[in-house]
């Protein structure tokens, strides 16, 4: 376990670019845009949406962030995946990982576990940081812009600590769903280094045109055939959206407890279960790779 | 027979029908060989003879025919576990740039159960090398210290260098070599050691092995090749009559011709010149030449 979490650390010290300085700048950017705009005058509730409390302008401002958070990460980790099971080579170093006493297994899981675990955690703290610049904002809005009407401070704190409750779930629930495409990207990286990215995509679209151009007429496919058509049903996580976003127009908090039960009866928990072990045996054939074929 | 039994300590390394091949083409040709504890081995060859080939197969980084076995293990199956004990430093290795020093001898505490970060640090101590470096800004012959510093900080009973001098200057060469002479080498550990500067590493060698196209062609201890094996610098005179005794090699060095035999008395030599133990270097030279095809 010792050895696990030092690999784990060893992941974050080599790929906290994309999961720590690179959120940082985009908070301070994002601070400065959001500053400038009420300096200029840019949110005005009145003209969009009418009157509506502090609090639910802080909603709709964190959730939106929690959202382009959560895309953010997603393809973060598409590109760290792509990167990260092929880097030991880079520098010519694998051959000093090969000569730890550490299996390739342990250290291809460490990598997955990482992306995971320790880069979506660095997110949901840049996340939470970005609910803090938001607060900010709502407040100088509450001071200098019609619109708003003041809340409580107990109405903030009861919606950042919903939508952050219900952000985590959806984190981790989509992170589990997709696992399984990162570790196929990440099995690309290992057979094919940088060319994993381009891969990721082609191969299946070679499969699903041959699927299209010899086996359409004969078997009873669905439109684009069966391949692709459960890549984009596999591909999309989009559940509880129409869900979110009522619970986010109605006049109380954001509840993130009414909406986990309709969300959680929303996924496809046999997809997501075999997904997760789909992406298990992808792990277990690229540390295999690595183990046999990979020594420089 | 029991005697002999109780006394001869199991092989650090032995291999057994050791072949190899990449692409159809054979590269190791059966190589048989024992490297008991406590000794020092050369391994050397020209390149594409295979050294690194066979050393990879030791360290469990490639499959082959044959039977290795490495501290009673098979490599190829156990290389994590084995290399607990096995510490290697390669020619093209390179340590994590991304790393700082004492990022890495954190990291290590971690990942390696015989690995040493005081030792570590004490080995680094008169170098130019500092905790707070990034890899990635230490030169050369400081990444060479830094690394030699991390392998001799593993408690292993095995270390395989395999050029871990390549490219650096001749000091750096010469204090990497003094140190684990000085530092690392005990009775428990044995090293075996690849370079193409073998006249550097002659003075520390117990044992030698030369491979040639995948073959071992020789395979001795150090103090018995001044026994097999005799240079002479033959007079002028003398030339036809050494050479009616076969020498194994032979050339001109500055208007003297220097003949190398192979199991041929000192005492007959003596009669056409100064006889003289050949360097590593020399018999290498010799040794290496492939023969007419």
């Amino acid at each position: 376990m010792k050895s696990l979490t030092a690999l784990i650390k060893r992941e974050y010290l080599e790929h906290r670019g994309a999961f720590l300085y690179a959120p940082a700048v985009i908070l301070v950017i994002l601070a400065v845009i959001m500053l400038s705009g009420i300096g200029i005058g840019r949110f005005n509730a009145v003209a969009k949406v009418g009157v509506i409390s502090g609090a639910k302008g802080f909603e709709f401002g964190f959730l939106a962030l929690s959202a382009l958070w959560m895309a953010y990460l997603l393809a973060a980790l598409f590109f760290y995946f792509a990167d990260a099971f092929s880097a030991d080579a880079r520098n010519n170093a694998m051959l000093f990982w090969k000569s730890m006493p550490q299996s390739d297994f342990k250290i291809l899981a460490s990598k997955m576990l990482a992306g995971l675990t320790v880069f979506p955690f660095l997110i949901l703290c840049a996340l939470i940081l970005s609910g803090v610049v938001v607060f900010v904002g709502v407040v100088i809005l509450l001071v200098t812009a019609p619109g708003l009407t003041t809340s409580d401070p107990g109405a903030f704190l009861a919606s950042a600590l919903n939508i952050l409750a219900f952000d985590v779930g959806y984190l981790v629930l989509a992170l589990l769903w997709y696992a399984p495409f990162f570790a196929w990207v990440g099995l690309l990286s290992t057979l094919f280094r940088r060319w994993s990215i381009p891969l990721a995509f082609l191969i299946p679209g070679l499969l699903g045109l041959a699927e299209n151009l010899l086996f359409r007429n004969i078997l009873a496919a669905p439109d684009a055939g069966f391949v692709l058509s459960y890549l984009r049903h596999r591909m999309n996580f989009a559940v509880g959206h129409e869900d979110i976003w009522a619970s986010m127009v109605q006049d109380g908090t954001f509840n993130a407890a009414a909406l986990y039960t309709r969300f959680l009866s929303e996924v496809d928990w046999s997809q997501l279960v075999g997904g997760v072990a789909v992406a298990f045996v992808l792990v277990y054939i690229a540390s295999e790779y690595r183990r046999r074929f990979v020594a420089t | 027979m029991n005697d002999l039994a109780q006394t001869t300590p199991a092989p650090i390394v032995s291999a057994r029908g050791l072949r190899k091949q990449f692409g159809g083409r054979e590269i190791l040709h059966g190589l048989d060989f024992d490297i008991p504890p406590g000794r020092i081995y050369g391994l050397v060859g020209h390149n594409g003879a295979g050294k690194t080939t066979t050393l990879n197969a030791i360290l469990g980084l490639t499959s082959y025919e044959g039977t290795v076995r490495v501290l009673g293990e098979d490599p190829y199956a156990k290389r994590a576990s084995l290399m607990e004990n096995v510490a290697f430093i390669s020619d093209v290795a390179s340590l994590p740039r991304f790393l700082r020093v004492r990022e890495l001898f954190a990291l290590l505490t971690n990942i390696h159960p015989n690995f040493d970060p005081q030792k570590a640090r004490g080995f680094l101590e008169g170098t130019d090398v500092r905790m707070d470096a990034r890899i990635k800004n230490l030169s050369k012959g400081m990444v060479a210290q830094l690394h030699l510093a991390v392998v001799m900080a593993i408690n292993a009973k095995l270390l395989v260098l395999d050029e871990p001098t390549l490219g650096l200057d001749i000091t750096y060469r010469k204090r990497f070599y003094r140190r684990l002479l000085e530092d690392y080498m005990t009775e428990e550990r044995t090293l075996l050691i690849t370079t193409h500067q073998v006249d550097e590493i002659e003075f520390m060698l117990s044992d030698i092995m030369f491979i040639r196209d995948g073959e071992l062609i020789l395979h001795m201890q150090m103090e018995t090749v001044s026994g097999k094996f005799a240079q002479v610098l033959v007079r002028p005179a003398d030339v036809d009559a050494a050479r009616a005794l076969k020498p194994i090699y032979e050339e001109t060095r500055f208007g003297q011709t220097a003949m190398v035999f192979d199991g041929v008395e000192r005492e007959r030599l003596a009669a056409f010149g100064e006889v003289s133990t050949p360097t590593l270097s020399d018999l290498f030279v010799a040794l290496m030449q492939r023969g007419p095809k």
